[in-house]
Parts: C-alpha cells; structure tokens; sequence
C-alpha cells in the first residue's frame, strides 16, 4: 500500500513538473534555435536563460585568426583582460526581454569586429526570420541586420 | 526506511534537474561545437545577399561636426567684364567695359563650419537607404579688408563667405551575395547667401550610380557614372569604386576614383590612418544684396570652385561611438573662375571637348596648408 502510494505521489509530482515546465514556455522562447546573420560568416546560437535571452558565437567561417593561425580570440575587446577569450562560445547577445508587443528588446549586441557594444532590439518578421537592430541610444542611430533560422539537424547546404 | 529516504532524494534530484534545465535552455553538450558545422537555412527559399561594407573598412559617420581651417595664401583676381546679350558690352572706345577691375589680395585664413548627419531609413538585408544633410561654411579673412574699390570677388569673400547647404541620399541594392547597385544623389544650394537662402532654382544636383561585385568579404569594387561639380563645374564623369583589406586587417584601400583615393592603415578597429586625396568642389552663386552696390545677381555669376586636398587623416576612438577624425595637408586649386550663365543655363564644357567659352573672370589661388578637425558619431 505505501509503494503505491510513493508510486502515485512520484508520478503526479512528475506530471505537475511537465505541466509547470509547459506553463513556463513563453511566446518568446521562438526565438530559441539557431541563426545566421546576413554576411554568412557566423552563427548564433539563442538560448534563455532565467528569464531573459542570450545567444552565442557557435560557428565561424573562418575560425583560425590569419595572424596566428590559431582559433580566433576577441582581440579586438577594449577590455584587455578579455581579449585572450575564445570568439567560439562568445556570447554576444545579452540581456533580452520579451515584451509585449512582440519584441525582445533591453538587450545589447556585441561586435567582435570593432570590439563595441550597443543597444539593440530584435523583432521576428517571421518565424524564420529576424531583424537584429543594433542603436546607438536612440533606435533612428542603428543599423539593421537580417538573420535566418538554420536547422539544427545537419543538412546538405 | 532508509531505501524510501534515497528514493525521495533522487526524485527530488530529478524535479531540481528538471527545474534548472528549464532556467537555461543551453547545455554542456553544445560545447561541441562541431554539430553546427553543416546546417542549412529552415526556410529553403531563404536568399543571402551581399552587406554595403567590407571587413575593416573605417566606420561610416552618423553625425559629424567639424571645423576646416587653410592657412595664408594670395588671391589674384582678374577683371570683370559687361556682358550684354551674351557678348562683352563695349566702351566709347571699343573696349569691353570692365565692371570691376582685377587685384591681388593676401587672404590670411579660410575657415568655417562643417556639419552633416547621414540616418539610415531603411536598413535591410535587400536594400540599404540612407538620407543626410550637410552645411558648410567658409569664410575669408583677408588681410586687408577689402573696400568698395577692390575687386567685387574679394569684397563678396570678405563680406558674405560661401556656403553649402544640401541633403543627399544614399541607395545600396544589392541584386544577390556578389553583385550590387549603388545610388548616391545630392542637391546642394551653394553660394554667398546668409540667414535667408537663395531661391530653389540655384539648387544644384549631383548623382552617381555604380554597378559593383563583392568578390569577397574584404573586397568590393565597382563601375559607374556620375554627374558630379567636384571640379567646380557641371561634369559627367566615368568613376570607379574600389575597396579593399588585406588578410592581416592591417592595410587597405578606399578609392571613389576621381572623388577621393585613400591607402588605409589600421592600427586596430579604433585606430586608423589614412593617406590620400579628396577633391573638393561646388558652384556658387554670387548672391548679393543690391543695396550694397553692383547687383550680381543681374550678372548671373557662379564660382566654380574645384581643389584637390592632398593628406594624412587620423581616425580614432575617443570612446565607444565618439570618433575623432584629425586631417592635415596641402590644398591644390584646380579651378576658383567665376563663370557666366547663358540665359540662366549652365554652360557644359566636357573639359573643353564641347564648348571653349571663356570664364567671366579667371582667378588664381595661392595653395596654402590645411587642416580639418571633426567630432563624429559612427555607425554601428
């Protein structure tokens, strides 16, 4: 009688976890997955964390720093004691929010190219496709760019 | 009892996994990164299509504020002759009448304003289109102010100074991952005008358009035509776009061949320098207040101003986005004649190929030194 009953209790907290874990996904988690910006050099991999968004540096056309030949590090962060820090697994998308109106916004995006950070906010035109806006204070001061969704099981490119 | 105690503890394990699994959707197991080598776009109809810029090109300027400043040099001023139905008005001897007689004057500094802003309108992967404006102001301290008798040139400099004001326009198409389209159009109203403008007719309009191909991510270039007043006068001109970073990001190049040539050196991506020319150049009108004398405006004058500014530039970050761009060199005049409308109309030349009319008053300057100073906000 008492295994039945640590049985039954077992599987309802089993079920009520499941169930907490399917009330906690929000709109926003679509934009979970992975993505590629429109000059095709890397991809990036968006994750969430807590209750915000972070994605990170997973791929990298050419992966190997030309100089060194070794894997390529964000030499060009202002921070020098980040500048020995692998780009691969770098995360250069911090801190977004889903709001309510269909954005992830409070977040920022980092260019390893320049070493700079700026405001950005994204916005989903569809669910393969997003505008990435990175902004200098004010949203008219940015530039945006246009990711894709890859997939995540291998496919012939 | 204590196999039910185990029991409850890994259970709970579990539930915590489970809970910390749902606060970080990522895992250790994506640390092989190898899994995202071969991936390919969900939506198959996806197009890549190829960026306005190349890897290391120096940043674009949102918004720049600047000052010019050219040093001592003289200014040789030649007569201005009567016109009257398009031919020189002749005295009681048969001489043309000389409206205002030629002199040469010691101009001790040429300085004024640079201002301009570039916003982006609309900045997708498939078209890139961006609107500015810009102001300029130069003035002219002569040495000795000029007087009622001097040259009207030098009292005109002296007492009104030139100024641009113009928006432009800036369209990047790119037709797909190599191949692009590049649209650049301004209207700019130039001459001696101060708090009020001139009438839009004087509004004077430059464009380019230019095929190019972006081999690879450090390199562009490009052929097109523009219609350009960078020498001064109305001109269709071929140009060439070239641009380009060496494997190392440590030189490059950015050439708008004939409007400006620049060998780049990056130090890093907040430190660079540069080492070229730009070719400066507008019309404008002589607009005077007929109160004050001679009125010009009846004469139809324009300044071609056309100058080739030999240079070093320094561009550096002061601090995230803030940029300051230093510039010294060597101002070579082209062309500083005034020039006649034909009823109202431009005359076209071609460099002389076309027309050979001769320039109402041609002018010498002296090429003094130079240097620039600007205060930028840069693209992200």
């Amino acid at each position: 009688m008492l295994r039945k009953l640590s049985l039954w209790a077992a599987s309802a907290l089993i079920a009520f976890t499941s169930l907490n874990f399917e009330l906690q996904e929000s709109p926003g988690d679509k934009l979970i997955g992975v993505w590629e910006p429109s000059n095709g050099r890397s991809r990036i991999k968006i994750d969430k964390i807590g209750t915000k968004y972070y994605g990170r540096v997973v791929w990298l056309i050419e992966p190997n720093d030309p100089e060194t030949n070794l894997p390529k590090t964000d030499k060009n962060n202002p921070d020098a004691a980040l500048k020995n820090v692998p780009l691969k697994g770098y995360r250069m998308l911090k801190d977004f929010v889903y709001q309510t109106d269909g954005t992830w916004s409070e977040g920022t995006i980092y260019d390893p190219l320049n070493g700079s950070t700026y405001n950005c906010v994204i916005k989903m035109k569809d669910k393969n496709t997003l505008d990435i806006r990175g902004y200098i204070g004010v949203q008219a001061l940015g530039r945006t760019d246009v990711w894709k969704r890859l997939a995540t099981a291998p496919a012939k490119k | 009892m204590m196999r039910r105690r185990i029991w409850a503890l890994a259970l709970a394990s579990s539930i915590g996994g489970t809970l910390w699994a749902q606060s970080d959707s990522s895992s250790a197991a994506e640390d092989d990164f190898s899994q995202y080598d071969n991936l390919g776009f969900v939506d198959a109809g996806a197009k890549r299509f190829c960026s306005p810029k190349i890897e290391g090109l120096s940043p674009a300027k949102l918004i720049s504020l600047g000052y010019d400043y050219q040093g001592a040099y003289n200014l040789s001023a030649s007569n201005i002759f009567k016109v009257e139905d398009g031919t020189y008005a002749l005295d009681p001897n048969g001489q043309p009448m000389v409206v205002s007689r030629g002199s040469q004057a010691k101009v001790n500094a040429t300085y004024g304003v640079r201002a301009g802003f570039n916003i982006p309108v609309i900045s997708k992967t498939n078209l890139v289109w961006q609107m500015g404006a810009n102001y300029w102001n130069t003035q002219y301290a002569y040495d000795e102010p000029p007087t009622t008798e001097s040259n009207l040139l030098h009292q005109t400099l002296s007492e009104h100074g030139l100024r641009t004001t113009g928006v432009n326009t800036t369209v990047f198409k790119p037709l797909d991952r190599k191949n692009f389209l590049l649209f650049q159009g301004s209207a700019d109203l130039s001459g001696t005008y101060g708090i009020e403008f001139m009438p839009a007719q004087y509004l004077r309009y430059s464009a380019a358009l230019i095929y190019g191909r972006r081999p690879t991510e450090k390199k562009q270039w490009g052929l097109g035509l523009a219609r350009t007043y960078r020498v001064g006068e109305i001109n269709y001109i071929p140009v060439v776009l070239y641009n380009s970073t060496d494997a190392l990001n440590k030189w490059g190049a950015e050439v708008l061949f004939p409007a400006r040539a620049h060998v780049r050196r990056t130090i890093n991506p907040r430190n660079m320098i540069f080492a070229g020319y730009e070719l400066e150049g507008q019309s404008y009108r002589l607009w005077r207040d007929p109160a004050s004398g001679v009125d010009l405006r009846n004469e139809d004058l324009e300044i071609r101003r056309g100058e080739a500014r030999f240079r070093m530039v320094y561009e550096f970050s002061l601090k995230d986005f803030i940029w300051l761009s230093v510039q010294a060199g060597y101002r070579f005049q082209y062309r500083f004649d005034v020039d006649r409308l034909v009823d109202g109309v431009e005359i076209y030349r071609a460099f002389g190929l076309l027309r050979d009319d001769s320039y109402a008053q041609t002018n010498v300057l002296g090429n003094p030194l130079y240097f620039n100073v600007s205060l930028n906000l840069v693209s992200p």
